[in-house]
This record gives structure tokens, sequence and C-alpha cells, in this order.
């Protein structure tokens, strides 16, 4: 198949994603990854060398948003309640699923450090959505838990940057440029918001994007990741962007609208269906392997610090995503793991981002004690057209 | 008396239009209290990013509030006195609750049809009726 039609083809399956994901009320992220699987297997597509760069630089992109999304302040007042539960939410399963695939499994070193880092995530995204949605981000569990959830992310990007280091002299103009840049862009934000800013031409975007870029290029002739630099990037730019919503809504459309669809439809793409089924008892070892020491660590803990929500914190702090991904598709991308393994990490990334999500809502999600604000007091906005929305009408 | 506390569901759909008209018209027949309850539906599942949650959510709140704010204005021309609440969830299970818990006499739902998706799950309207704890009225 030439470049134009795969284009052509993951344009297609991309727009299908957007209007599925609207239909269903599921992530588009996730719509994206299945169907990059059903395209890249039905039509036996190999991912071309763009489609690869272009979903490397998303996943950047998305390490960066991640950062810039964490509410530093709410983190500095809950860090110590948090700060456990999230180490002991990354170290548990990167122990132990490293050692099911290092001795159980006969992966290699190399392969069981990203099986063990790609399983330990969890996912801010998708405990984010189910506290808004019920008002609990609010309350003292929701906090902690939002936290908590912060901390194993760092941990995640940090492993990911650290352990398959194999420095050179370049890590010298990395580290000090990823210093410089970290330092430096939010002293330089204001002065070039305001003087560049607030234009259709985006110089804000295209500044991050040029550093984003530069810390791919070092962090590569480093042997490297950009990964935490990013994230830090972005979380020294967090408090910028709270102060600019408007910049970080073009961010954002930026973003979901040209790159971070190419990031998980490549990562679906890159599945293979036949590996899976052909290794549904690995990947259900492998299930098992993220969710027992999830468990394990985080529900003593998840006691001491949010009684009596300790089983629904553990199971929120067990789901995974878009780390999981990330860290996949950089072991698959740096030939640390063949498309197998890749394949399985994926699902199980997957899995755990719907089976406990859904066993946390469906039966331990608390009532929030302050139930959602009645909607007049929270400034009203234009009537917008009717829309035909799934709801009490249907 | 017939009715002294009446639950309408609103989504800003023309079936829950005609749902809350029909509301304002028995609230003002029967001199009840009238509520209407606006249910924002769950985010997006399984979210990968913050960011897509944050904008949903906001385009969400804009327009709850304007529905809110349109409904409170139809009820005051009529000269009823409204409550609007607003919860998030899945519809029926929200409605069915809300009634149960705010001691409801009679729930006013729109019906819309869907025809392939009303014969696979059934209508928000027939999951409400079946577990309301009052009369419910679904408006055509």
């Amino acid at each position: 198949m030439s470049d134009i039609a795969i284009a052509a083809l993951v344009a297609g399956t991309i727009l299908v994603a957007s209007t599925i994901s609207v239909e269903v009320g599921l992530s588009v992220a996730l719509i994206e990854l299945l169907l990059g699987v059903i395209v890249g297997n039905a039509f036996h597509v190999d991912v071309p060398t763009w489609l690869a760069f272009l979903g490397s630089f998303a996943g950047i992109v998305l390490t960066f948003q991640a950062g810039a999304e964490v509410d530093v302040p709410q983190f500095k007042r809950e860090w110590k309640a948090s700060l456990s539960i999230g180490l002991v939410s990354f170290f548990a399963p990167f122990a132990v699923v490293g050692t099911v695939c290092y001795y159980a499994l006969d992966w290699n070193h190399r392969q069981a450090e990203i099986g063990g880092l790609a399983l330990s995530t969890t996912s801010l995204a998708v405990v984010y959505a189910v506290l808004v949605e019920t008002g609990l981000n609010r309350e003292l569990v929701g906090k902690r838990l939002m936290s908590a959830t912060f901390v194993t992310d760092i941990a995640t990007v940090a492993g990911l940057t650290v352990l398959f280091v194999k420095p050179t002299l370049w890590v010298i103009p990395f580290v000090l440029v990823s210093i410089v840049l970290i330092a430096g862009l939010p002293l330089a934000s204001p002065w070039f918001f305001e003087r560049y800013g607030d234009r259709v031409i985006e110089p804000e975007i295209k500044l991050v994007f040029a550093s984003l870029f530069l810390l791919m290029w070092l962090g590569g002739r480093a042997n490297s990741q950009a990964v935490l630099p990013a994230f830090v990037l972005g979380l020294v730019m967090s408090n910028h962007y709270v102060k600019h919503r408007k910049e970080q809504e073009r961010m954002r459309v930026v973003a979901f609208a040209f790159l971070t669809p190419f990031f998980f439809l490549k990562g679906g793409m890159s599945v293979s269906a036949s590996a899976l089924w052909a290794n549904l008892g690995i990947l259900s070892l492998l299930f098992v392997a993220k969710m027992v020491p999830k468990f394990g660590g985080v529900y003593p803990l998840a006691r001491k610090y949010t009684a009596p929500h300790a089983t629904f914190t553990t199971l929120l702090m067990s789901t995974g995503l878009t780390f999981g991904t990330i860290t996949s598709l950089y072991g698959l991308n740096a030939g640390i793991i063949d498309r197998t393994k890749f394949s399985l990490l994926i699902a199980v990334v997957v899995l755990s981002a719907i089976v406990p999500t859904a066993i946390a809502q469906r039966f331990f999600q608390p009532r929030p004690e302050a139930e959602h604000e009645q909607p007049g007091e929270r400034g009203v906005a234009p009537m917008p057209p009717a829309p035909a929305r799934e709801g009490v009408g249907s | 008396m017939p009715f002294e506390r009446i639950l309408v569901a609103i989504d800003g759909s023309e079936a829950s239009d005609r749902a809350f008209a029909k509301a304002l018209e028995l609230a003002d027949l029967t001199n009840a209290q009238l509520t209407a309850l606006a249910i924002e539906g769950p985010l997006p599942a399984y979210a990968a990013t913050v960011g897509e949650v944050d904008e949903v959510k906001r385009e969400k709140d804009l327009f709850f509030n304007a529905l809110a704010l349109r409904a409170r204005q139809q009820a005051e021309q009529a000269g009823i006195e409204l409550a609007v609440e607003l919860r998030a969830g899945h519809a029926a299970e929200v409605i069915s609750d809300f009634a149960a818990g705010g001691g409801f006499d009679l729930v006013v739902l729109g019906h819309r049809g869907h025809f392939l998706r009303d014969h696979l799950l059934g209508s928000t309207a027939d999951r409400v009726a079946e577990h309301a704890p009052c009369p419910v009225m679904i408006v055509r």
C-alpha cells in the first residue's frame, strides 16, 4: 500500500473513531486503539516511517500534556498521604510483573523492565473522569487519589528515562538543555506569550513543540528518552496554563486533532490479533500480575488514607492507559520487545483501563458528600442550540 | 390534590421540551411544587487525557447552565416556581433515585424514540417507568 493510500486509510479511521467516540461515550483514544487493531490486522498494513515519527512525537506531546494537567497546588497539599500510595502503586506491580516476565515468561532483562513499567502505571485521565463525573474530585478521597496517581506517573516516566539510558557524552547537553528549558520556559513564557501569543499562527504552541523536538533529538543522541524532561516541562508550565486556559485549549485542539490520533492508531496497528489469540494464557497471567500487587500494595495504605473508600481507591489506582501505551511503544520502537510482547502489553493496558474502572463504578463508587452544584450557581452561558443528546428524552 | 411534588427530567431535546411544557401545565393545574432535573450524561469513559475529560465537561456545563436558565425563564413566564437540580450519570438510574430520595409523586419525561436502541436496550423512559417509586408520565 502506498504512503498516500495509508494516509487516506488512517485519516478515515481517525474520523470514524471520533464519531464513534461521540456516539457511544467512550474516549476517542480507546476507539483509535481498537480501530487501529482492526485496520492493522484486516489490511495487513505495516506502520510507515512517517506514521511512526508522528506517533513518537505525539507520545512526547501527550507526556507534556500529562505534566501540564497536574494540579500542583493540590499535590502540595496532599503529597504526604499520596506519596506512599503512589510509590507502592508503581513499585509493587513493577517488581511483580518484571519478575513474572523474567522468570515465568523467559523475557530478557530489558524486556521484563518494559513489561514492569508498562503495567505499573495508573491512568490519571481514567481516574479523573470517574472523580469529576461523581463530584468526588472536590472531596478528600478524590484529591488524594489524583495526587497519588501523579506520583505513580512520575515514577513511570522517571523509570522509562533512567532504566534504558546508555550514557554517551550527549547525556551532558541533554541534561543541560532539559534544565535550561525546565527553568527557563516558565520564566520566558509570560513575556513570549504576551508578545506573540493569541494569534492564529500560534507561536506559543510552536515554542512548546520546538522545545519538545529539541528534547527528543538530544534524548535520542544520548540514548535516552525525552519523557521525563517533557513531563517535568509540562509540570512547570501547568501554572501558566491554569492562568491561560485559552492557550491550553488551543494546545489540546492541535494535539487531539492532529497528533494523538496517530499515536493511538499506530499503537493499535502494531498489535497482532493472532498473537493475542495464541497467547491468551500469558495475557491473563500478565493481567493478574498487574492487579494482584496493586491490590496487595495499595489496599492497606488506602485503608489508612482514604478509608472508607479503600477498595474504590485501590481499583482506580489499578487503571492504566496512556503511559502504559507510551512505554510499550517505546519498547517496540527501540527493538526491545517484539510485536507479540507489545500486543500482550497493550491488551493488558487496555483491559486495566476498563475492568477495574467498571468494577469501581458499579460496586464501590462512594456517594459524594456535597452533591453537584446547581446549574445556575456556575454562571450562565448563551443558549446553545438544543442538541440531540443521549439522555432523558430518549 | 392529585400531585404535590412533580419531577420533570430535561435534557434540551425536543422531547424533553414537550415534557417540560406538560409539567408546567400540570403544576399550574394542581398547584404542585415543580422540580426540573437536568442530567449530564457520562463523561468519556476510559479517557487517555485529562484534557479530553475537561473539554467535554466544560461543554456540558455550558450547555446545562443555559438549559437551566431557559427552564427558569419559561417557568417564570408561566408563573410557576421552579427548582432546578443538576446530576451526572446514567439518566434512568439518576431519575429513579432522585424521585425516590425527593419524595416525588409524579415523574414527567419525554420519549424521543430510537428504533434500534429502544428495541435492543430499552429506552430511558421504559427504564424509569420500571424503576421509579411513583407514577410516571411519558410525553410523546
